[in-house]
């Protein structure tokens, strides 16, 4: 041991050359050390949830830097990178996200894209809300403006997820969930989708609650255009229901009884309350126009084109005001048709001949009360005979074989002054019309068959 | 400190065969060695880095290079007393009378 000691003091020479191996060591070896260190820290840390994690080495000490979701989660983290081999010093500059009071969270959608906003609980749900909003809006742009915070409610992601489907329902608006509360507001897509998201909301997450659901339908619109050219009446826009589109049909079929129908009308729900008591009458309206157009939009009802002579206008305009139902609005911008050119009695019974083969002029079963169906055709017979002024027409009114002779004989009379009426009232002189009662002794057809029937049902205008 | 040892193995065998060399040569060698005073001095100075290293004192780069330091110091003087101590075996045999 002694000579230990001795030989000791002789050793300080190869300090010299040791001094220069450490320092050749620690020239090659520290940046490596470190990156190892790095990377081995970084992998402890992969199964934590942080966010914006940052490891700094220096020699053998790390700063660890991280925003973590709750003090177990980061003083855990922070424990991890301590006993990754070779550390030596953790400098902890970690933290906890800080607490959103109330917890805020937005998706909103214009035209051109959809920004979420707010706050979001986990890096993981950020992401699931980002997934979620590109898949509910196919190829718009989802911007992500969300801030990570702690403080979300129970099942928030859920109850966020559900909102984002939604997205896909709406053309322009905001989905804001705070703390528990869920506020709506902007413009379905489509009819139907404010009715589509409020049943999807009824499988909002319990304890949330809607605050406020202000989304609004987009107009439901019913369009009518009568083409006196084409000879056409073209329908679009929406309807209830197939019933309400067939009934719908079917009236305006008798209402234009000589005008191709283009049928382009969609079923879909959304329309406001009395749309079909609505909608009816101002197709009556249209049919006694030469060319016009019908706009319905939610309740506004717009009708505009030329009536076919001037005391047709205020018919028009009455009936309207008279059949509307209530809350319903009514724009009608009428004018009246220039009159045409005369013509004389032939040509005139020709034109009224032709009239009276396209329609029939309707009564009610039994009665002589003109079918408001029929005013149509009567205002082109009235335009027709204001074109000979001074004609002399005889209206005969006929009926078909079924019940007693003198019931038809008068049916028949009361029928063709029913009409005759309706030209004074249009304002035609009374002394030009002579109505005449025929009864069922001029059929046109047999009476064996319902169709022949209707044929012999008639009203005929004669020019003398 | 098993990391460093894995992590600079090459460089603390460099240090322990110098450390070899040199005791093995120390035995023999006739030149002057360190005198008792400087020997203390420079025991205290071992002692109050090794104090730094252990208590951490020195932060980062600095921090790392210093516990390299000591562990080839350490190293490089285990080499020495096995060198030296090797030296003096051999010696002493052949000094037997044989």
């Amino acid at each position: 041991m002694h000579g230990l000691f001795k030989w000791s003091s002789k050793w300080w020479p190869g300090v010299v050359p040791l001094a220069v191996l450490w320092a050749m060591a620690a020239w090659t070896s520290t940046a490596p050390l470190e990156a190892d260190l790095a990377a081995r820290s970084s992998s402890v840390l992969k199964g934590t949830v942080l966010d914006k994690t940052r490891i700094d080495v220096s020699g053998r000490d790390v700063t660890f830097a991280a925003d973590a979701f709750s003090e177990d989660g980061r003083s855990s983290a922070v424990g991890s990178v301590e006993t990754v081999p070779g550390v030596r010093l953790v400098n902890d500059e970690s933290r906890l996200v800080p607490e959103a009071k109330p917890f805020v969270w937005s998706a909103e959608r214009d035209v051109a894209k959809v920004t979420l906003g707010g706050n979001s609980p986990l890096p993981a749900s950020k992401a699931k809300l980002v997934e979620a909003a590109r898949a509910s809006v196919g190829g718009v742009e989802v911007v992500d403006q969300m801030h990570l915070a702690r403080g979300a409610p129970p099942r928030f992601d859920s109850a966020a997820l559900l909102l984002l489907d939604q997205i896909g329902k709406l053309k322009d608006g905001k989905l804001t969930i705070s703390d528990t509360k869920v506020s709506l507001s902007g413009m379905a897509r489509d009819l139907g989708g404010r009715e589509a998201i409020a049943a999807a909301l009824q499988n909002l997450p319990e304890d949330f609650s809607i605050a406020a659901n202000e989304i609004k339908a987009p107009p439901y619109v019913f369009q009518a255009y009568k083409d006196p050219v084409t000879m056409s009446l073209t329908l679009t826009g929406y309807v209830p229901d197939n019933k309400v589109h067939a009934a719908i049909a079917t009236a305006a079929g008798r209402k234009f009884f000589s005008q191709k129908m283009v049928d382009n009308l969609k079923a879909s729900i959304g329309a406001p309350w009395g749309f079909v008591s609505a909608v009816v009458p101002a197709l009556g309206a249209l049919s006694r126009l030469s060319t016009g157009t019908l706009v319905v939009t939610d309740r506004e009802v717009k009708i505009s084109g030329d009536a076919l002579y001037e005391a047709a206008m205020a018919q028009i305009r009455a009936g309207l005001a008279k059949d509307f139902p209530q809350g319903w609005q009514l724009k009608a911008e009428l004018s009246v048709k220039p009159a045409a050119a005369p013509v004389d009695p032939t040509v005139c019974q020709q034109l009224l001949s032709e009239l009276l083969e396209k329609g029939q002029i309707r009564f009610e079963p039994g009665r002589a009360a003109i079918d408001p169906d029929s005013a149509g055709l009567l205002d082109r017979l009235v335009e027709t005979t204001l074109r000979c002024p001074t004609a002399k027409i005889e209206i005969a009114g006929h009926t078909d074989a079924d019940g007693e002779d003198a019931f038809n004989q008068a049916l028949s009379e009361k029928r063709a002054q029913a009409v005759a009426d309706y030209l004074v009232k249009a304002g035609l002189s009374a002394d030009r019309f002579a109505a005449i009662g025929y009864g069922s002794s001029q059929p046109v057809a047999t009476n064996d068959t319902d169709e022949g029937k209707a044929q012999n049902r008639r009203i005929d205008f004669l020019v003398r | 400190m098993s990391f460093l040892v894995a992590f600079h193995w090459g460089w603390l065998l460099a240090s322990v065969l110098l450390g070899l060399a040199m005791g093995w040569i120390a035995v023999v060698h006739r030149g002057p060695g360190v005198s008792k005073l400087m020997s203390r001095w420079l025991s205290v100075l071992t002692l109050a880095l090794l104090v730094c290293s252990v208590t951490r004192v020195i932060p980062g780069r600095p921090g790392y290079w210093l516990d390299l330091a000591l562990l080839m110091f350490a190293i490089y003087l285990f080499g020495c007393a096995i060198g030296s101590w090797l030296r003096d075996w051999v010696i002493s045999r052949s000094m037997r009378p044989g």
